[in-house]
């Protein structure tokens, strides 16, 4: 049985469907990319998993349990925590108060520090710069930040929305590097991207959605040699 | 060279813009002070600190309203002008509560200060919970209408609010015990009366524990971050509704505070005080900048200090105006308000 399993799913805008009949999984240790154009309904995607919307049709489960209806804050209790897309920092916020944040459904004190530890190991940056509001970090380090915030909810699913977005090329390396480093260390991670390329790179399998539908399938690789994923995306 | 040429439009641009307006704005404050200092000068020193304790006091009370009002809108941009009405509502609740505390006027002492303190935890609290109940009702289920929906609401909760207390005790001003000392002393040329003392202590108590808690507390950072992003709070797994249900009680047990002490410091209440009261308080709060904390508890203090010197060294027919007129000069000089600060997108 996979960790997270959407089948089927339909989830409206007021009349507006944005996502149609779309069923992805992801299992333990996995990166799983979706991948699309502007509008395809990646991000509606997520925010349905993570309960921000709720479906008209279709079932979400996690870890075998039911999560279609379940409120947004009792998700990320059972584990499912995303770093949205826009990074969604609390901007007035310093980067230490953001990264406690992270960690408001946790209690133990002691954990909660050593996870700390380990987001500054992946970030130095972050650890220079904890005094700093958040609203005043550039766009990279705003991204560490979000990720970051993200961990420190110890999730056992991670989703990551448009990681790469705006950012420089060499802060898009660091970011995806980052992202097979939080995934060696044993956390699966859900890869919304535009950037076909990279993502498919670091994601064992991948989705491609386009208009709301779940047009194609398959591992990292086979998605990065299709023709179509070729032609559409990658620009070939 | 080239590069200050190039930068050189976008300052003159600043220029004509905000910063024409903040000259203004600095005109006007100036003038305003100029001429009080010369109202000042016409009396005597210890008038003006009586003037000055009695702002300082009312300006405190206002605070502790402004906080309630900033509160609300920083988490969901509502101006609940059933706050006001919750404020007098503390006055209401705490007379009808003395006498089950054996609390009545002349037999002033410490024996009171307990009883006195359990009136005010009990005010407080059924104010708080009268508040939660009112978002509950009235604006919850608003949340995603358009912003004047809610709005209308809140000023028809206010309208119920005034009319409950209405039919309760009737349209006259009642009589609120004196309780506290009136001794009075001196220090130089400065009269400060105990019960200024007490009243300002008080306030300034509650907006300090207050703050603590906002910047402190697990709950207070909840309501900072929910404010700020509530998606991103949720996504935190911050349960919003029941954030902005503790938003709510604690904005309005400050607020039933500031009705005890209003009522123990002016000595009578009515069922319309809150009105103006709290029109005033909203003042205060967009006056520091609304949503914005310290500057609701700056702003309070302002206004009250304000509000004393016009009624005294002018005339109080025009404090209201003078009052409305800061609210409308800040709105459009400087709607960020005095600490208000303007936050780099995300």
């Amino acid at each position: 049985m996979a960790l997270l399993e959407v089948s089927g799913i339909d989830v409206f805008y007021g009349r507006v469907q944005a996502v149609r009949g779309a069923s992805l999984t992801v299992d333990a240790g996995e990166v799983v990319a979706l991948i699309g154009s502007n509008g395809a309904g990646k991000t509606t995607t997520l925010r349905t998993i993570s309960g921000l919307l709720h479906p008209a049709g279709g079932k979400i489960t996690f870890n075998g349990k039911d999560i279609t209806r379940t409120e947004p804050q009792n998700i990320v209790h059972l584990g499912i925590c995303q770093s949205p897309e826009g990074r969604r920092l609390f901007a007035r916020m310093s980067v230490l108060d953001n990264l406690r944040m992270g960690a408001y459904t946790r209690k133990n004190a002691v954990e909660i520090k050593r996870d700390m530890e380990r987001v500054f190991e992946l970030f130095p940056r972050l650890k220079e710069r904890s005094n700093q509001i958040a609203g005043t970090l550039s766009g990279g380090e705003q991204q560490m930040c979000a990720m970051g915030r993200a961990l420190m909810a110890k999730p056992k699913l991670l989703m990551l929305d448009e990681p790469s977005l705006g950012l420089a090329p060499i802060l898009v390396e660091t970011i995806f590097n980052i992202v097979r480093e939080i995934n060696a260390q044993g956390t699966p991670v859900l890869l919304v991207e535009q950037n076909a390329h990279k993502a498919l790179e670091v994601a064992h399998r991948g989705y491609v959605l386009e208009t709301g539908v779940i047009v194609q399938t398959g591992t990292g690789k086979e998605l990065l040699e299709s023709e179509e994923v070729q032609r559409a995306y990658l620009g070939m | 060279m080239i590069g200050a040429l190039a930068r050189m439009p976008s300052t003159l641009r600043t220029f004509g813009g905000s910063q024409v307006s903040n000259l203004v704005g600095l005109l006007i404050v100036a003038g305003a002070l100029a001429l009080t200092l010369q109202h000042v000068l016409q009396h005597s020193a210890s008038f003006f600190f009586q003037i000055l304790i009695i702002g300082i006091a009312d300006g405190t009370i206002y605070g502790l309203i402004a906080l309630g009002y900033t509160m609300v809108y920083g988490i969901i941009e509502l101006i609940n002008f059933a706050h006001g009405d919750v404020f007098t509502l503390g006055g209401y609740f705490s007379l009808a509560l003395f006498p089950i505390f054996g609390i009545a006027e002349g037999k002033a002492g410490f024996g009171y200060v307990i009883p006195l303190l359990v009136v005010a935890a009990i005010t407080m609290l059924l104010c708080g919970v009268v508040n939660v109940a009112i978002e509950r009702v009235a604006y919850r289920p608003l949340r995603h209408a358009p912003r004047l929906a809610p709005l209308i609401t809140a000023i028809g909760m206010s309208s119920i609010l005034e009319g409950a207390m209405y039919l309760w005790r009737g349209p006259n001003s009642l009589h609120y015990p004196d309780l506290l000392p009136l001794t009075r002393f001196n220090i130089g040329p400065v009269n400060i009366g105990v019960k200024d003392l007490i009243v300002i202590t008080f306030a300034l108590v509650l907006v300090v524990v207050f703050t603590l808690f906002i910047n402190l507390s697990k709950l207070g950072k909840a309501m900072r971050a929910t404010a700020q992003d509530r998606d991103a709070a949720q996504l935190m797994g911050i349960d919003i509704n029941r954030t902005i249900s503790a938003t709510f009680f604690i904005g309005a047990a400050l607020a039933g505070a500031g009705g005890i002490t209003w009522g123990l410091y002016i000595s009578s209440v009515d069922p319309f005080l809150g009105f103006i009261t709290g029109l005033i308080a909203f003042t205060a709060a967009v006056f520091g900048g609304i949503g914005n904390i310290p500057g609701a508890a700056l702003g309070g203090l302002l206004i009250g200090l304000i509000r004393a010197f016009s009624d005294s060294y002018f005339d109080s027919s025009w404090t209201e105006v003078l009052i409305f007129g800061i609210l409308i000069a800040t709105l459009v000089f400087r709607p960020t308000g005095l600490l208000g600060m303007r936050v780099p997108e995300k």
